[in-house]
């Protein structure tokens, strides 16, 4: 199967483990993610004022773009998904139509079809987790992970059809099927404080620092995600609030697919991670 | 609505978030639910009710419109289908368009810089300044 591929700006800097990883999994799989070309930055955070059509143009130039080669994008930052589908959801609303028009004037490439924004995951989901299991080379017996989703993969639910949007099961049931033993965990779709980290980092911290403490409680413990920034804002909360022997590995879940579909060490990223995770898993024997 | 209060703000302010103020009944789920909730004063239902009795101003000048993270969960759980993200974006654009920007992207720290990813500049930026 092939699929166009959108990485975004995060993952070609800070996240290029998620990426990585995701690419070399879909590989394993028989997935090939080929790169939209010359993708452009989705922006990040989905602007909602009605009159604020300047903020559609860049999302939608991709689904453009994306809409020259087939009828599906796959995303893998959690942002670019949610911007991305709801900026194309947006142009089919009622009562936009003359807005529509203007926004794909202003985007110079031809816009052939509506396409499918999807995420990773819901690609794993269309291999079939019955098919991955038979790929899995090391199965994460004993793990106990907490599968964080934040808040840019579930909401607004009536766009983005993604899973519930408070209890979303679509990586949990993923773990499992690598090996991983997901726990119960109330704040899987809680907010870990986005981008206030950058003016307001204590109020990120306290977010963070609540979902951790709620992982923790339910016995979890490795955090898995699936955005650049939930992946920063855990690890650095907890550098800020906890003593090193305290702190809990988090991880991409595409670092976590790649480690038990047997990817090696060196292929896995971990030297990026912000609290390296290594030590923890060489005692769990997972690597 | 009070007399006092400025109705053409709150007009704007429905107008550009596409929300209707008076569906809310108060019922506070949204600032129950907030994950900044404690933090943010004033808090999403108590931001609704500033607007439902004409207080724009008050909204406007406050602290609590530039501590959403936009993680939509106020208007997830809301009963009534009043979503405060996009209220406080409204007002965050009503005054971001008078050029008072909250976050100057000149004074990000180098550190920072190096440190925090992409897309958590961009997305404040695009919240936070002009």
């Amino acid at each position: 199967m092939k699929y166009p591929y959108y990485p975004g700006c995060t993952l070609y800097s800070k996240a290029k483990n998620l990426d990585r990883c995701a690419r070399k999994a879909a590989a394993l799989l028989d997935v090939e993610l080929e790169e939209l070309p010359s993708w452009n930055c989705c922006g990040a955070i989905y602007n909602t004022n009605i009159d604020d059509l300047a903020a559609q143009v860049g999302p939608v130039r991709n689904l453009a773009k994306a809409s020259q080669l087939g009828e599906k994008l796959v995303t893998l930052c959690a942002a670019c998904y949610n911007v991305l589908k709801r900026a194309g959801g947006h142009l089919n609303a009622t009562g936009f139509e003359e807005e529509r028009k203007r926004i794909l004037e202003f985007v110079d490439e031809r816009y052939e079809r509506d396409v499918r924004v999807m995420h990773y995951l819901e690609v794993l989901k269309e291999v079939g987790f019955e098919k991955i299991k038979q790929r899995v080379k090391k199965p994460l017996n004993g793990l106990k992970v907490a599968s964080y989703y934040g808040c840019l993969m579930t909401r607004p639910k009536e766009v983005l059809q993604f899973d519930d949007p408070e209890n979303p099961i679509m990586m949990d049931d993923l773990m499992a099927t690598l090996g991983a033993e997901p726990v119960r965990f109330d704040f899987k779709a809680e907010c870990c404080g986005g981008y206030l980290v950058v003016n307001r980092r204590d109020v990120a911290q306290a977010c963070s620092m609540r979902i951790i403490e709620n992982a923790k409680t339910w016995g979890a413990e490795a955090v898995v995600t699936t955005c650049p920034l939930c992946q920063y804002n855990l690890e650095s909360a907890q550098s800020a609030k906890l003593p090193a022997d305290k702190r809990m590995a988090i991880l991409y879940f595409t670092q976590v697919l790649g480690l038990a579909l047997g990817l090696g060490e060196d292929e896995l990223g971990f030297e990026d991670n912000k609290l390296d995770p290594k030590p923890f898993l060489k005692e769990k024997g997972l690597l | 609505m009070n007399s006092t209060g400025n109705s053409d703000l709150v007009r704007r302010i429905e107008e550009l978030s596409g929300q209707r103020l008076q569906d809310c009944y108060q019922c506070g789920c949204c600032s129950a639910g907030c994950p900044i909730g404690e933090m943010m004063e004033p808090p999403p239902s108590k931001g609704v009710r500033l607007l439902q009795l004409g207080l724009a101003e008050e909204l406007l000048a406050s602290d609590g419109i530039w501590l959403c993270a936009s993680c939509l969960i106020c208007g997830t759980r809301c009963p009534r289908n009043v979503d405060y993200a996009r209220i406080a974006e409204a007002c965050r654009a009503i005054v971001l368009r008078t050029k008072k920007s909250q976050v100057d992207p000149d004074k990000v720290s180098e550190s920072d810089l190096q440190d925090v990813p992409q897309q958590a500049f961009i997305a404040s930026f695009r919240k936070f300044s002009v």
